[in-house]
């Protein structure tokens, strides 16, 4: 009947195992994704066991399992940072815990992309195998008793049927993924990377990630978004939002002949988009190729649309240029 | 001369209160408004201006300074702002020291196994 989870018929009847059995011989209601993740096999290209060694565990101070496991998913990749340095940047003293969009926002300011997951289990194996450890959130408590909870997801065994954790106190905890999707449903199968700007998970959407880049892009660090949008476009070369989006890290840059360049191929897929047109119209403004700008920015006006009014008042700018040039 | 005076500081009183809510200007067009839908870019806007302020001091009354509550509300995206906007009591807030699990696990394995045979 199952495939997965071989383990069931061996001699090594964990507790999670058992529950597990449970979970599959009829009442897979409760454990959904558990009997899917069963039915199915491993996702597709991932090993049936990984386990992310070189993950660095912070233990626990009291409550502060935000900033120990934040610190434990940015560490991984390089970010010189311990969990006393995120308390000023997640923690809520009052509430004793940490929000997810804090944790979201704090990556951001480390200099990482910060990326929600799929509510689902088989992404959720397919980040770790692909090297990513995962920030997850999930309720220890029972019904109406709530103990949220993040912990880092940073191996599984198929087989057995477990997910590994770096979790509080715990440097290697053992969690059998029928119990571990109990405690991780309530959260609305939260789970978030942080990853540094040169990597795309592994299973990123395209919009989703596009506007995770976006969000990083918003705080300010120009050189990780310009290395972010160019990481998207290998991948997803047709996207031109993206391409605005690298051509405004350029710029920010004070990169003018590259952003042009960028801007003139979104231009060439995208020729009626008023974004490309006005952003484009303002590079070479800029460059002091007012009039090459003109037309340009002529066609973006004509085009209408909700940003008409910005690209009128650059149309304004640049024949205020061009008549202090012929004065 | 007076008269003069007054009127250049009505202009500018004027002008102050403006600035803030003229979103179209002249130059490039921002990633961020590009990549969320922008159908009413300026209501928008002005409803983050509050909302950010908002969030910003619900974070000073969980105990958060306000300069470090300004910085934490500015790493956020605007649609972020709006789901945490009058809201933050009801979210989880990740805290728990572990330990709840083992009970939660034998109690789980019980009811299986009464609720099975």
């Amino acid at each position: 009947m199952l495939q997965g989870f071989s383990a069931l018929r061996s001699a090594r009847l964990t507790a999670g195992v058992f529950v597990l059995a449970a979970a599959l011989s009829g009442c897979a209601g409760l454990f959904p994704q558990t009997a899917q993740l069963a039915e199915e096999g491993p996702p597709q290209g991932a090993p049936r066991e990984v386990e992310l060694t070189q993950v660095p565990f912070f233990p626990q101070v009291e409550y502060q399992c935000g900033p120990a496991a934040l610190a434990t998913a940015l560490a991984n990749f390089g970010v010189k940072v311990t969990p006393d340095d995120l308390v000023s940047q997640v923690y809520l003293p009052e509430r004793k815990g940490s929000l997810q969009v804090e944790m979201l926002a704090a990556a951001r300011r480390r200099g990482m992309v910060s990326y929600v997951l799929a509510p689902r289990f088989a992404d959720l194996l397919r980040e770790i195998a692909a090297g990513n450890p995962v920030v997850v959130l999930i309720d220890q408590g029972i019904g109406p008793l709530e103990y949220w909870h993040y912990a880092v997801a940073m191996g599984y065994d198929y087989d057995y049927g477990q997910l590994i954790l770096r979790s509080g106190e715990t440097e290697r905890r053992l969690i059998p993924f029928a119990l571990y999707e109990f405690m991780w449903k309530k959260s609305g199968y939260w789970a978030m990377v942080a990853l540094p700007p040169q990597r795309v998970p592994a299973t990123a959407d395209e919009t989703r990630w596009l506007a995770a880049i976006a969000a990083f892009e918003r705080v300010g660090d120009a050189r990780g978004a310009r290395t972010a949008y160019a990481s998207f476009l290998a991948r997803w070369p047709d996207n031109v939002n993206a391409a605005i989006g690298l051509a405004n890290a350029h710029y920010a840059l004070k990169e003018l002949p590259q952003a042009e360049q960028v801007l003139r191929r979104a231009a060439s897929r995208a020729p009626d988009s008023v974004i490309v047109l006005n952003n484009l119209a303002q590079t070479l403004s800029d460059q002091g190729r007012d009039e090459d700008a003109l037309p340009l920015i002529e066609r973006a006006v004509a085009a209408g649309g909700p940003f008409a009014a910005a690209a009128r008042e650059t149309r304004e700018q640049i024949l205020g240029r061009l008549a202090k040039k012929t004065r | 001369m007076n008269a003069w005076t007054r009127m250049i500081c009505r202009i500018l009183v004027v002008l102050m209160a403006w600035t803030p809510f003229q979103i179209a200007q002249a130059g490039m067009i921002g990633t961020d408004q590009v990549v969320t839908s922008s159908s009413s870019a300026d209501r928008s806007t002005l409803l983050n201006f509050v909302g950010r302020s908002d969030v910003a001091s619900q974070l000073q009354t969980f105990g958060i300074d306000p300069a470090t509550a300004k910085d934490r509300v500015a790493a956020m995206t605007d649609e972020e702002v709006q789901s945490l906007a009058g809201k933050i009591n009801a979210m989880p807030a990740g805290a728990d020291t572990a330990g709840l699990l083992l009970v939660v696990a034998v109690i789980v394995l019980i009811w299986w196994v009464v609720t099975k045979r």
